[in-house]
């Protein structure tokens, strides 16, 4: 889901990054508090491990394929702020190091895959889990990776397909963006929630954004 | 040090990830020709690609490895342990940060 450069228009380009730099000045301002040691060490460890998964293509014979995004595994294991800030490393890394994103889309990119799949996930994740046992969470983090991925496809499409000079281009865009997504995303959903449940049993307290140790600063 | 210990089960995870990651990103890449929906929608909509800034290890490559799979194999390893170290490093500054 990586847009590179030459895809976007300049106008949505710009407004995507006046929006990731928006949440990432907020994200920072909102984890200021609560960043400890303890905390950064899982947010590292995370963002490395999204990292590497990330590499890992699915190869899908005979198709369309993905990788995994792990936004909404980051908002759930570290609500939704330092979820967000985790991808955000992640994708500049990708970008500066790799040429994995375009330059000029990392703003857009930072909005699908930092701040919306990181979002929906941890949102979803908070409805459904609620104070309920490990069924409950299993749904919830299935749910919350599926959909989150599905949602940020969507807005990925909205945006490749938006250009003042070919205005129905979003008709193509974002069905394809979505129904692929919504298909493929099923697994990011699995992997999401054997994660989150490996993690719940093991090490609870390692589950922040959730609902199993409650950190107000943390919470939206 | 003590992110080392306390999380040596997922820093396992993550070099096991990385060492079969050529099977996925290469090989496995390779053999169904992978591509992703975001290909299908610009080929759809007749975007292409211009890249402005390509990185300094292109696409998970190491500049100078023959393209050989075995040799782009071992790039994407290098690649992979490269971007883990950066980010394990960020991630060291903030802790000493956050602990003051």
């Amino acid at each position: 889901m990586h847009i590179p450069d030459g895809f976007l228009d300049p106008l949505t380009a710009g407004v995507c990054y006046i929006v990731a730099v928006i949440f990432i000045v907020y994200s920072l301002y909102r984890t200021r508090a609560s960043i400890n040691p303890e905390i950064a060490s899982m947010a590292s460890i995370l963002a490395a491990g999204i990292f590497a998964a990330q590499m890992l293509n699915w190869p899908l014979p005979g198709g369309t394929s993905l990788h995994m995004v792990g936004g909404a595994l980051a908002g759930i294991l570290l609500g939704p702020w330092l979820g967000g800030l985790v991808i955000f490393i992640v994708l500049l890394i990708q970008c500066l190091v790799f040429g994995d994103g375009g330059i000029t889309a990392l703003g857009a990119n930072v909005l699908n895959m930092a701040i919306v799949d990181v979002l929906v996930g941890y949102l979803i994740y908070r409805a459904i889990a609620g104070k309920g046992g490990r069924s409950h969470r299993w749904l919830a983090s299935f749910l919350g990776g599926w959909l989150g991925i599905a949602l940020a496809g969507i807005v990925c499409g909205l945006e490749i397909g938006y250009s003042p000079s070919f205005p129905y281009g979003v008709a193509v865009t974002v069905p394809v963006m979505g129904l692929w997504h919504l298909v493929l995303g099923v697994i990011e959903g699995l992997i999401t929630a054997f994660i989150v449940d490996y993690i719940s049993i093991r090490s609870p307290s390692l589950i922040l954004g959730g609902v199993l140790r409650d950190e107000p600063t943390l919470q939206v | 040090m003590s992110l080392l210990s306390k999380y040596r089960r997922a820093l396992l995870a993550i070099a096991v990830l990385l060492v079969v990651s050529p099977l996925f990103g290469v090989i496995g890449a390779d053999l169904v020709g992978y591509h992703e929906p975001l290909d299908v929608a610009a080929e759809a909509l007749g975007l292409s690609e211009s890249p402005l800034w390509s990185g300094f290890l292109p696409d998970y490559t190491v500049p100078g490895l023959s393209e050989d799979w075995l040799s782009m194999s071992m790039g994407y390893i290098i690649a992979g342990v490269i971007g883990v170290l950066i980010i394990l490093a960020i991630g060291f500054i903030i802790i000493r940060i956050s602990g003051k």
